[in-house]
């Protein structure tokens, strides 16, 4: 397809998608090579319309922020594994999507792994949940016990009271202390 | 004039002003002048329909108005949410002729984006006076730079020169005047008898390139820091925002290494620092119309005062990193952070802030 052939088919997609005119706008500002890869993955995992303006967005934002192309940030391996892998569509779109995600939050998504496993290690019995902030977007740590007797209560604040240095290590790596 | 003005706007009832003769005296020839009726300035000033940058053409339209409300208001920044520094804003204009990436004001300016400058800045002083008449033995640190900067435009108006000289004869106030320029020209030479504090904001030059258009080079505000504090003036620096881009904590820590050669750390007053933070609205505006600034694409997340700030490990990390750098550089140099919670601030510092009376009473007297 020509440049021209892939304009015309971008403007059909987003008119059966129904994309807002500001992304339209968006995605026909990109290079060719940016256009056309877009428009290939859209296409591989049918994404909706929600999908597709979130896809757009986020993917310009990494190519600003890493000074390359859309295009280059949609030949990441992952993605291509994703593009080119089975799986029904509608799965694979979300894939793509937290793929997406990855390449434009990687310190965030490797701080919440790193706490994740900070959390797992801890071993706490049922009745404690500790919940990490949102993103990451607070200091808060929430901990909480779920009891139904005193006993119960006791072994869960023993488990805890064995926790300490873990929580609180958590609680620093929360902090920004490395 | 280091700025270029387009156009200027005078209000009928401002026209025989001091400050209005000042500025018209120093105008360049080319800039035509407009005296419009006080009820229509704001529509007169405003950039023609089509433009299709308003606010970054209201930045070079200059209105000679006079303030209506009170000049003098606490900082607004200020909510429960964050430890408070005290800090006390005397609104004396509102825009600025520069165009930084990340600026709240393009939002909130949005719909009146000419730069103003008020006629009839004298009232603050007896705003000033009331205050500290009702305030006796407490200490206030007032500072100009919330809608503007402090210093932009000062070879037009010369209005540091009336500051300078109001505060200096005022016990209990201390004026900051906040900038990114090296507009000090008028400074120098006048004896601010302690009680004038000049800051900087401070940028590594990665963020000034990408992100500060028409400011001072990092290393021209370090350097007009130095002529200022020769002059007899105390200085602070902010690094607000902070922006934790790849790179980041060495930049920072350059930028800072380069500060502390120039200026002694005993000689700087305080410091402060605040993690890039935006409004959704702000972050849309500032996307749209710097759609190719990397500095606007960092790992921000939405937090709970609603704004997105970089997420809290990173900001937090890059906060402590620099706070060791300063503490390690001796002098115990006084540090606040701007519109962060208690918790971040004892998280960062080792214990938990003063109330904003006895901050602001510190920050003042130095």
């Amino acid at each position: 397809m020509n440049a021209d052939e892939i304009d015309a088919e971008i403007r059909m997609l987003a008119a059966g998608r129904r994309l807002p005119p500001s992304h339209l706008a968006r995605w026909l500002a990109m290079d060719p090579a940016s256009r056309a890869a877009m428009l290939e993955i859209a296409r591989a995992v049918r994404l909706r319309t929600g999908q597709l303006m979130t896809a757009l967005e986020t993917l310009e934002e990494i190519a600003v922020r890493e000074h390359v192309t859309v295009a280059v940030v949609l030949d990441h391996p992952e993605i291509r594994r994703i593009a080119s892998g089975p799986g029904a569509a509608p799965s694979r779109a979300t894939a793509l999507l937290e793929a997406i995600r990855t390449l434009r939050y990687p310190l965030l998504k490797k701080m919440q792994e790193n706490l994740r496993s900070e959390v797992s290690a801890l071993k706490l019995p049922r009745g404690i949940s500790v919940v990490l902030p949102k993103e990451l977007g607070s200091d808060d740590l929430t901990v909480s016990l779920r009891v139904r007797s005193a006993a119960e209560l006791a072994h869960l604040l023993e488990a805890l009271d064995r926790s300490r240095a873990g929580l609180a290590r958590i609680i620093e790596m929360l902090g920004g202390k490395k | 004039m280091k700025f270029d003005l387009d156009a200027v706007f005078v209000e009928q009832g401002c026209a025989g002003s001091a400050l209005a003769t000042r500025i018209l005296g120093a105008l360049p020839r080319h800039v035509p002048v407009t005296h419009v009726a006080d009820h229509e300035t704001r529509e007169a000033a405003r950039p023609a329909s089509g433009v299709r940058d308003p606010f970054g053409a209201g930045k070079r339209r200059m209105v000679i108005a006079r303030r209506k409300t009170p000049f003098l208001a606490p900082c607004h920044a200020g909510s429960p949410r964050f430890a408070c520094c005290g800090y006390l804003v005397l609104t004396l204009a509102s825009n600025c002729p520069m165009d930084c990436s990340y600026c709240f004001l393009q939002e909130y300016l949005a719909d009146n984006p000419a730069f103003q400058v008020y006629a009839n800045f004298t009232d603050s002083f007896d705003e000033l006076d009331r205050l500290i008449a009702n305030a006796r033995g407490r200490s206030f640190r007032v500072g100009t730079a919330e809608l503007a900067d402090s210093l932009a435009f000062d070879l037009l108006t010369s209005i540091s020169r009336d500051l300078v000289e109001f505060f200096a004869s005022r016990e209990n106030l201390t004026l900051e005047l906040k900038t990114k320029t090296d507009e000090i020209e008028n400074l120098l030479g006048l004896d601010p008898r302690g009680r004038v504090l000049v800051s900087w904001t401070l940028s590594p030059d990665a963020v000034y390139r990408s992100s500060e258009r028409l400011t001072a080079p990092p290393a021209a505000r370090i350097a007009a820091a130095r002529a200022v504090l020769d002059a007899g003036y105390r200085v602070a620096f902010h690094l607000d925002p902070l922006i934790a881009y790849p790179g980041a904590e060495r930049d920072y820590g350059l930028l800072i290494d380069e500060l502390l050669d120039t200026v002694a750390p005993e000689q700087i007053s305080f410091i402060s620092m605040g993690g890039l933070r935006m409004t959704p609205g702000l972050r849309g505006a500032a996307r749209s119309r710097f759609p190719g600034d990397p500095m606007l694409c960092g790992e921000d997340v939405l937090a709970s005062d609603g704004r997105f700030r970089t997420f809290t490990p990173l900001r937090l990390g890059l906060y402590r990193t620099l706070a060791d750098r300063f503490r390690k550089a001796g002098a115990g140099i006084p540090a606040y952070l701007c519109m962060e919670a208690a918790s971040v601030h004892e998280n960062i510092f080792g214990a938990p802030p003063s109330r904003p009376a006895t901050i602001a009473t510190r920050l003042a007297r130095g």
